[in-house]
């Protein structure tokens, strides 16, 4: 039971930008920033299948998750 | 200060004192009350009576960074309502520090000849321009800057202004050699072409500089202010808007299922990967191109590249979302190459890459070329350059499109065409292209940037949300700041307040600049009214309210008696 999980901008720097991690159960995104090695502060956007989500929120096996820096608009 | 006054029907240039009623606006606002108190609403906006004018913002001139734009505008021939639309470069800055508050050209010549408008400190002088007939912006630019000094502003049309297509748009120069800033929207290079106006040159004033009410404190804001950009962890230089641009957001926007995606029918471009920002930064230091570079002299922020070919021949100025989004994603394009190419070919006729970006997603929804098919794309972008009639339908925009070819699926708000987010999947946005005086438009309210404040798939808090932004956005466009250095000045409006003061004296509060802001709105608004625009024109596409979009399978579905209250609280 695994996500992917995708890194964009400066947060990708020394870090792999794709990976699949093993998870057993639902588990908290801040747990993945964690594991990760993440700061949440650096964060900006996190999205779980396309939809916004916070570090407090829960993710499923089988979802996709992104970790985007703070972005300004086009 | 003063206005300059072109009068084309005479061929006069004429300095008059600014109006007493003008003395506290600038850029955005200074426009807004103009075509209200000045242009006959219902007027023809290719026709004599439309007035084209540029305007710095209120910041103009006193060297605060980021905030040399310059506004143009006029009635707009795409919306039928008030324009105003911004370029970086060096004009702005330059016409603040010239003490003038804006260049205002009314009437036509009786012929069909073209004119170029020289801004020489203190003396201007209308002379003859046919030499320049059918030249692109890029070699306006060049041929004046050889004739007038590397270091004067060019501000021109390129053959899409002068056959009056609607989706023309103005260029600026910048320093030295850069190009590539277009006051892009709305079709007002049309207008300028209307006026038989080919280019208007500015020499540099040397050494030139405002004068200050209360010098100390404008200095002690402005220099608080810059630090506070170059602090912001989206801004500074470690920001993703310095180290990838405005391109940084490709990623998120596409994973948001906003990305507009072949004639906006999908949120979700599968290519998207190769369109990024962060692929775009490889890809032009890999080349010995160019990032962090600026538009305005003095920037701290720095968001646009050189893009650049495989051979580290220059493409394109600066590559940016929008053109990315309408050029590329919304094309099939998944190619920054091929982006870049076609944005240099909409920036060397005058085009606006957003209306043409539509217009091409919508005839190529009609099968004239296949989505993906670049050559294709190109081919239709040389019509317009050969003045064909497919070339001039392309070149008038995305509605004229839609009404050639019987297509439906047109996105555009009052006639305009939407940049690259869709509004079924950030419906904040949507809420703005279809409510603001302006069209659709993003930079008349953008609400990805508070996508944590209001659900951007939600309903509930949007049109509060676009009112909040649409004041900031009147604000910025008013006073010549660029977008992006909005922060500071949300998070602490008496930033703003206090540079105001400092330049002009005004005694001005926070509530002063609040209603400086909500008046501009009032007047844009006032204006299309009494241009018989209604709330039945202020809506979204009705398929964008039938046809769910990919991935999220979402509909525009806030209620019109929202988008018709959103001014209620103005």
């Amino acid at each position: 039971m695994s996500i992917d999980v995708e890194l964009f901008g400066q947060l990708m720097s020394n870090k792999q930008r794709r990976q699949t991690l093993e998870i057993a159960s639902p588990t908290l995104i801040r747990e993945v920033v964690n594991r990760l090695g993440l700061k949440e502060d650096e964060i900006g956007l996190i999205t779980v299948d396309g939809v916004q989500s916070e570090p407090e929120d829960l993710i499923c096996p089988g979802s996709r998750l992104c970790f985007f820096p703070p972005m300004s608009g086009g | 200060m003063k206005l300059l006054c072109v009068k084309m029907n005479q061929l006069q240039v004429e300095w008059d004192q600014v109006p007493v009623a003008y003395e506290h606006l600038g850029g955005r606002a200074l426009i807004a009350k103009l075509l209200l108190e000045e242009i006959p609403p219902t007027c023809d906006a290719l026709g004599p009576h439309n007035k084209l004018i540029f305007a710095p913002g209120l910041l103009g001139g006193a060297g605060v960074t980021t905030a040399g734009r310059l506004s143009v505008g006029s009635k707009s021939p795409l919306t039928g309502g008030v324009k105003e639309t911004n370029a970086g470069g060096t004009a702005g800055d330059t016409l603040g520090k010239l003490g003038i508050k804006a260049i205002v050209v009314e009437g036509q010549p009786a012929r069909g000849n073209l004119y170029l408008l020289h801004i020489r400190n203190e003396s201007a002088e209308l002379l003859p321009a046919d030499e320049l007939q059918g030249l692109g912006t890029y070699a306006t630019s060049d041929r004046l800057q050889e004739k007038y000094g590397k270091d004067c502003s060019v501000i021109s049309i390129g053959p899409a202004g002068e056959c009056l297509m609607t989706g023309a748009g103005v260029a600026t120069t910048g320093e030295r050699d850069q190009r590539s800033n277009h006051a892009a929207r709305g079709g007002l290079g049309a207008v300028m072409g209307s006026k038989g106006l080919k280019a208007i040159v500015i020499d540099k004033p040397a050494g030139k500089s405002i004068p200050f009410a209360d010098e100390e404190l404008f200095r002690n804001t402005s220099r608080a202010y810059a630090q506070k950009l170059i602090n912001d962890p989206k801004l500074g230089t470690k920001g993703s808007q310095h180290l990838y641009g405005t391109a940084s957001i490709v990623a998120a926007v596409n994973e948001m299922g906003s990305m507009p995606t072949r004639n906006f029918s999908n949120g979700n471009f599968e290519q998207a990967d190769d369109l990024r920002g962060e692929h775009l930064r490889e890809l032009v230091l890999a080349r010995d191109g160019k990032v962090g570079t600026r538009c305005m002299p003095g920037c701290v922020i720095a968001c646009r590249n050189q893009y650049v070919d495989e051979k580290g021949m220059p493409i394109v100025g600066t590559l940016q979302y929008e053109t990315i989004a309408l050029v590329g994603s919304n094309l099939g394009i998944g190619n920054l190459d091929d982006v870049a190419r076609l944005n240099y070919m909409c920036n060397d006729l005058g085009l606006d890459t957003i209306e043409t970006g539509a217009a091409l997603g919508v005839v190529m929804e009609a099968g004239l070329v296949q989505f993906g098919d670049m050559e294709g794309i190109v081919s239709l972008l040389r019509q317009v350059e050969e003045g064909t009639a497919l070339g001039r339908v392309i070149g008038n925009g995305a509605v004229t499109a839609g009404r050639v070819f019987g297509i439906r699926r047109v996105p555009v708000a009052l006639g305009q065409a939407m940049p690259g987010y869709d509004p079924r999947s950030l419906k904040g946005n949507g809420v703005t292209y279809a409510t603001s005086p302006q069209g659709a438009d993003h930079t008349a309210g953008n609400a990805f940037g508070a996508r944590k404040e209001v659900n951007p798939l939600g309903i509930q808090g949007q049109k509060e949300l676009s009112l909040k932004l649409q004041i900031i956005s009147a604000m910025l466009d008013s006073t010549g700041l660029c977008l992006f250095a909005r922060p500071p000045v949300i998070a602490d409006p008496q930033i703003m307040v206090d540079m105001l003061n400092g330049i002009y004296g005004w005694g001005w509060t926070k509530d002063d600049l609040d209603r400086f802001n909500r008046d501009v709105l009032r007047n844009e608004l006032e204006f299309n009214r009494r241009a018989g625009i209604t709330s039945a024109d202020y809506r979204i596409p009705e398929y964008m309210r039938e046809e769910p979009l990919a991935p999220h399978n979402a509909v525009f579905d806030v209620p019109d008696s929202d988008l018709d209250s959103v001014f209620d609280t103005l």
